[in-house]
C-alpha cells in the first residue's frame, strides 16, 4: 500500500477556506509556534515523525506558462501532510480524543469541518479530504518517532560511558551501571510494522 | 517558521503536469506508472542522494468538493507534490539531488510543465524555486539530529540492547575488556545505508549466549 | 443514560458469574427452519442481567453467534454486511493483523477451529461438576430434539484447586481477576483503579457504550453497530481464545533467569506480570506481596504509573502495564479509556504444584474470553499493538513477555535502580509460553435480539 512505508504512513488533505477566514488560521499558525507549551501536547502525542501545513491562496497555486491554464478559485485552500506511526484508526483515535480543541482551531476554517468529536464524523470528513501517495520514503523504515528518540538517547549515553572505559575495572562497572540505568528504558528492537491489513 | 524547524527543513513543491490530451497515456499516469515501480527502500533515489529523512511524490488531480453549501470548483491543472523532510536549505539541498540523481529526476518532472532538466543546475534550481511553496507550519518530532545521525544512533541502539543482554552478571574487568573491543568494533562500523528494512547487524557483541 | 434493562441483556456480559465450572459447547446449524426454532426455544433458558435475590442459581447458561453463524440462520443480508469487518473476517483470518504467528498460526490450531464450521457458542456455568453435566445434558437434548443445532466440540474449564481451595490462580501460579473495567450504569460493587482516571486523580466509571451496543461510549456517540438498532442494542461482541500454556517451559525459564537476576525468582516473576503472584500490584508493593493490599478491594487495583516513569518499579514491558497502562501515557489516561476490555474465562487442564514434573504438551491453559463494544478498536487494538508489539510503551517492537509470540527470541528488561536487589536485569530468548489453539468472534445479542433472530423478526431497516 503506498501510503505506508515501514512503521510510518504518509497522510495527504486538502480542504478548502473563504478566503476572508484565512488570516485567522495564519494567526493561529503564528501563535502555536511561538506559545511553546501549545505544541507539547503533540509533541507528548510522540507518533508522529513530520508534519506539516501549507496554506495555499487561490492565487497561488503555481504557474509557470508555457500553456499552462490559470487557476480561478474561490477557496483558498490547506494543504496538510503527515508522516505518523501506527494505525490510520489509532492516529485519528489519539486525535480525538486529546487534542481536540486544537484540530478544531486549525481546520474550523475549512469548509464543513464536522469537529473532531464525535470521533465518526471527524473519520468521514477526513475519508473524503484524504488523497492517497503515489511515492513515499524513508531513510528508516524500521524505526519510529519513539524508536528515533530512544537511540539518541542510548547514543548520548554511550558517548558518556567511553569516556570512562579506562579508569579502574570497578570505577568502570559503577558508571557502566550508571549507563545501564539511562538506556533501561530504550532498549526496544526495531524491525518490521504490524501488519495493518 | 515555514520551512525550518530546528536543523530540519520541510520544503514543499507543486509542480503543474503538462496537460496534453494527445498523451497517451497522459502525463499524470505516466508519472504515476514510473513511482509505482520506482524502489522505495535503499535502493530509491531519494537513499542515494543526500539528506533526505523522509519524503513523498504525490499527484495531486483535484481540489476536493466537501459538499453542499461550498461550492464545487476545480483545478484546471493536476498538480505534482514533492514535499521532503530534509537535513538542508533549499538550494543545499536540490543540488544534492540534481548532481546525485538527475536521470530519476527527469523521469519524473518531464512530465511537468516548464520543466528545464537537471543537467542545467542554475534552470533546475530556479524551476523548482517557482514551485515552491511556502510550508505554513512545520512540525519535526526530532528537529536536531541530520540524518547520518540518526542512522548511526539506531545502529548504536540495537548493538547496545545486544550488549547489555549478552553481558550480565560479569567480574568488572572482563567487562571491562569486552565492551572496550565493542566500543572500537562499532566506531569502525561505517554509517548504515539509508532506505534499509532491516539494518544488517555485523558487530558481533561476545558474552554469553552469542 | 437510561437505566440499564437487565433483564434483556445476558447475564454474562453484566457480570462474572463466580461459578467455577464451565463447559463451552460450540455447535453447528445444519438446517436453518429447525435452527430457528431451537433459537426460540432457548431463550428462557438464558441466564439474563437479572438480580439473583434467592442467591446464585446452580448453573447460568449463554449464547453467542459467530457471523458465519447468522449467515446459517438467514439474516437479511444488509443486516450481515452491516456487521464489522473484522467480525465477518472472523479471527482466524485475522491471523496476521492480530500477530498470531508462528507457533499461534491457525496451521497450528485445534481441528475444530480450523474448520470455519462452528456456528454459535452455548457457555454453561455451574457451581459443581454434577451441575455442570446436567445442565449440558438437558441443553444437548433439547439440540437432539429439535434438531436445530448439532454439537461439534466442547471444553471444560474450571478453577483451579490448590490445597482443597478453590482459587482464582491460573497455571503459571498467577493470581486472576483482577481490573475489570467499571461501566456506568453497571450494579457492581465499584473498585478504585478499575474505571477511567479523572482530572482530579479520582476513577469513575466508563460509558456505558464502551462494552454494550445502543449506550453513548467514551467518545460522546452510539458506538457503530449493525443493523436494526433491535438487533444491535443490549448485545455486544465477545473474543474467544483457547491459550494453550507451556508450563514446563515457562518454569524452567523462571527457573534459570532467577539464578541470574538479584531480586529472586518470586520478584522476577512478579517483574513479567505486574502483580506478585498472590496477585498484590508491584507498582504499590515493590519489595514483597501484601495481603493487606490484595485482600483490600480499594487497594488491589487502585494505583498509577506517574511516580514510576522509568518502570523501577513496574517494569515499562510488563502485563499489566501494557494491557492497562492507566496514566503510563500522559493525557491522564484518555488514550487508554476505549481501549478497555471486559474479560470472562478459566483456566483448563489439571494443576500440578511447583517442583513435580511437568510437560509442555500436556493438556493447560486458559480460555480467554474478551467482551467489548467494538473487536478492531479494542481487543484487536491492545492484541496487535500493546502485546505483540511495543511502540506506544516506547519498546520499540518488544512483546509482552508472557503473551507474545517470541519465537525464541524475545526480549524483556527489567528496569532497575542502583538498589542490590533491583538491579537492571535482561531477559533474552524468550520462548513462548503460550500458544494459542483457536478461537474466533462472537455476537453475543439481547434476549430481544434472539427473539427476533429465533421469529426470523429482523428488519434492517
Amino acid at each position: 500500500m503506498s501510503n505506508i512505508n515501514g512503521k510510518v504512513y504518509a497522510m495527504n488533505c486538502v480542504t478548502p477556506m473563504k478566503p476572508w477566514k484565512t488570516p485567522i488560521l495564519r494567526l493561529v499558525f503564528f501563535l502555536l509556534w511561538h506559545i511553546k507549551s501549545k505544541q507539547q501536547d503533540l509533541i507528548n502525542l510522540s507518533f508522529i515523525e513530520f508534519a506539516r501545513w501549507v496554506i495555499i491562496p487561490r492565487t497561488s497555486f503555481p504557474f509557470l506558462a508555457n500553456g499552462q491554464r490559470k487557476d480561478e478559485l474561490k477557496y483558498d485552500y490547506l494543504l496538510f501532510f503527515s508522516n505518523f506511526n501506527g494505525t490510520w484508526n489509532q492516529y485519528i483515535d489519539a486525535f480525538s480524543a486529546v487534542l481536540s480543541t486544537g484540530l478544531n482551531l486549525i481546520w474550523r476554517w475549512s469548509e464543513k469541518f464536522p469537529g473532531a468529536i464525535p470521533v465518526t464524523l471527524f473519520k468521514q470528513y477526513i475519508a473524503n479530504c484524504q488523497f492517497d501517495t503515489d511515492y513515499y520514503y524513508t531513510a528508516y523504515p524500521y524505526a519510529t518517532a519513539n524508536d528515533l528518540k530512544a537511540a539518541h538517547i542510548v547514543q548520548a549515553s554511550l558517548d558518556q560511558l567511553s569516556q570512562h572505559a579506562d579508569g579502574t575495572p570497578e570505577q568502570f562497572a559503577a558508571a557502566y551501571l550508571q549507563f545501564m540505568i539511562q538506556v533501561q528504558s530504550h532498549l526496544g528492537n526495531t524491525g518490521a510494522a504490524p501488519l495493518v491489513c | 517558521m515555514g520551512n525550518q524547524n530546528g536543523k530540519l527543513y520541510g520544503l514543499t513543491f507543486l509542480s503543474p503536469i503538462i496537460d496534453d490530451e494527445k498523451a497517451t497515456p497522459s502525463h499524470d499516469l505516466q508519472i504515476r506508472a514510473y513511482l509505482a515501480t520506482l524502489p522505495t527502500d535503499e535502493r530509491s533515489p531519494f537513499a542515494l542522494a543526500p539528506g533526505t529523512h523522509l519524503c513523498r511524490l504525490v499527484v495531486m488531480d483535484d481540489v476536493i468538493y466537501v459538499g453542499s453549501p461550498a461550492c464545487e470548483e476545480h483545478l484546471k491543472s493536476k498538480y505534482l507534490i514533492f514535499e521532503t523532510n530534509c537535513d538542508a536549505d533549499p538550494t543545499s539541498y536540490l543540488t544534492g539531488l540534481a548532481t546525485s540523481i538527475p536521470q530519476q529526476l527527469d523521469a519524473v518532472w518531464s512530465h511537468c510543465i516548464g520543466y528545464p532538466g537537471a543537467t542545467n543546475l542554475q534552470a533546475y534550481l530556479d524551476y523548482m524555486k517557482a514551485c515552491q511553496l511556502e510550508t505554513t507550519f512545520f512540525f519535526a518530532a526530532v528537529n536536531d539530529k541530520s540524518l547520518p545521525e540518526s542512522l548511526r544512533a539506531l545502529q548504536t541502539q540495537r548493538a547496545v540492547a545486544d550488549f547489555v543482554a549478552n553481558h550480565q552478571g560479569l567480574p568488572p574487568a572482563q567487562l571491562q575488556s569486552e565492551f572496550k573491543q565493542f566500543l572500537a568494533e562499532l566506531n569502525s562500523c561505517p554509517v548504515p545505508r539509508a532506505g534499509i528494512m532491516a539494518p544488517v547487524r555485523d558487530i558481533k557483541t561476545g558474552g554469553r549466549n552469542e | 443514560m437510561s437505566k440499564l434493562n437487565e433483564t434483556d441483556i445476558q447475564g454474562f456480559v453484566l457480570r462474572g458469574y463466580n461459578l467455577p465450572f464451565a463447559r463451552h459447547l460450540f455447535v453447528h446449524f445444519e438446517d436453518t427452519a429447525k435452527a430457528r426454532p431451537f433459537i426460540f426455544r432457548i431463550i428462557p433458558e438464558i441466564t439474563t442481567g437479572q438480580h439473583w435475590d434467592n442467591g446464585k442459581p446452580d448453573s447460568t447458561v449463554n449464547i453467542a453467534f459467530t457471523h458465519r453463524g447468522l449467515i446459517a440462520l438467514d439474516l437479511p443480508a444488509a443486516t450481515l454486511i452491516s456487521f464489522p469487518v473484522e467480525f465477518q473476517q472472523s479471527m482466524k483470518d485475522r491471523a496476521a493483523i492480530l500477530g498470531d504467528t508462528g507457533r499461534n498460526d491457525p496451521q497450528y490450531w485445534d481441528e475444530v477451529w480450523r474448520d470455519d464450521r462452528i456456528h454459535a457458542w452455548i457457555g454453561i456455568n455451574a457451581v459443581s461438576a454434577d451441575a455442570l453435566d446436567k445442565r449440558s445434558a438437558e441443553l444437548l437434548a433439547m439440540m437432539q430434539e429439535t434438531g436445530g443445532a448439532t454439537p461439534l466440540d466442547s471444553q471444560d474449564a474450571a478453577a483451579l484447586v490448590i490445597d482443597g481451595q478453590i482459587t482464582t490462580k491460573e497455571h503459571f501460579g498467577f493470581t486472576d481477576g483482577f481490573g475489570n473495567p467499571d461501566y456506568l450504569g453497571f450494579q457492581r460493587d465499584s473498585q478504585p483503579g478499575q474505571g477511567k482516571l479523572t482530572p482530579e486523580g479520582t476513577w469513575a466509571p466508563l460509558a456505558t457504550g464502551e462494552l454494550l451496543l445502543g449506550y453513548a461510549d467514551e467518545a460522546g456517540e452510539l458506538p457503530i453497530a449493525p443493523v436494526p438498532h433491535l438487533l444491535a442494542s443490549n448485545g455486544t461482541f465477545m473474543v474467544y481464545r483457547k491459550l494453550h500454556q507451556n508450563l514446563a517451559t515457562f518454569r524452567s525459564y523462571l527457573d534459570t533467569q532467577a539464578a541470574l537476576y538479584a531480586g529472586g525468582k518470586e520478584k522476577l516473576a512478579a517483574k513479567l506480570l505486574g502483580r506478585w503472584r498472590d496477585g498484590t500490584p508491584i507498582e504499590l508493593s515493590p519489595d514483597h506481596p501484601d495481603q493487606a493490599i490484595t485482600q483490600d478491594p480499594n487497594r488491589n487495583t487502585n494505583f498509577t504509573y506517574a511516580a514510576d516513569s522509568e518502570g523501577t518499579r513496574c517494569p515499562i514491558g510488563a502485563h499489566v502495564r501494557r494491557v492497562n497502562p492507566r496514566d503510563a501515557f500522559g493525557f491522564q489516561g484518555r488514550l487508554i479509556n476505549r481501549r478497555r476490555i471486559t474479560r470472562r474465562g478459566l483456566p483448563y487442564g489439571t494443576v500440578v504444584p511447583e517442583g513435580q514434573p511437568v510437560s509442555d504438551t500436556d493438556d493447560r491453559g486458559v480460555i480467554f474470553i474478551a467482551l467489548n463494544a467494538s473487536l478492531s478498536r479494542q481487543f484487536e487494538f491492545v492484541q496487535q499493538q500493546w502485546i505483540n508489539y511495543g511502540n506506544d510503551a516506547r519498546l520499540g517492537n518488544d512483546k509482552d513477555a508472557i503473551m507474545g509470540s517470541h519465537g525464541g527470541e524475545g526480549r524483556f528488561v527489567v528496569q532497575g535502580d542502583t538498589t542490590p536487589t533491583n538491579p537492571p536485569f535482561v531477559c533474552s530468548h524468550l520462548p513462548n509460553f503460550v500458544e494459542l489453539r483457536g478461537g474466533d468472534y462472537f455476537f453475543l445479542p439481547s434476549i430481544t435480539a434472539l427473539g427476533m433472530i429465533g421469529l426470523e423478526l429482523v428488519d434492517p431497516r
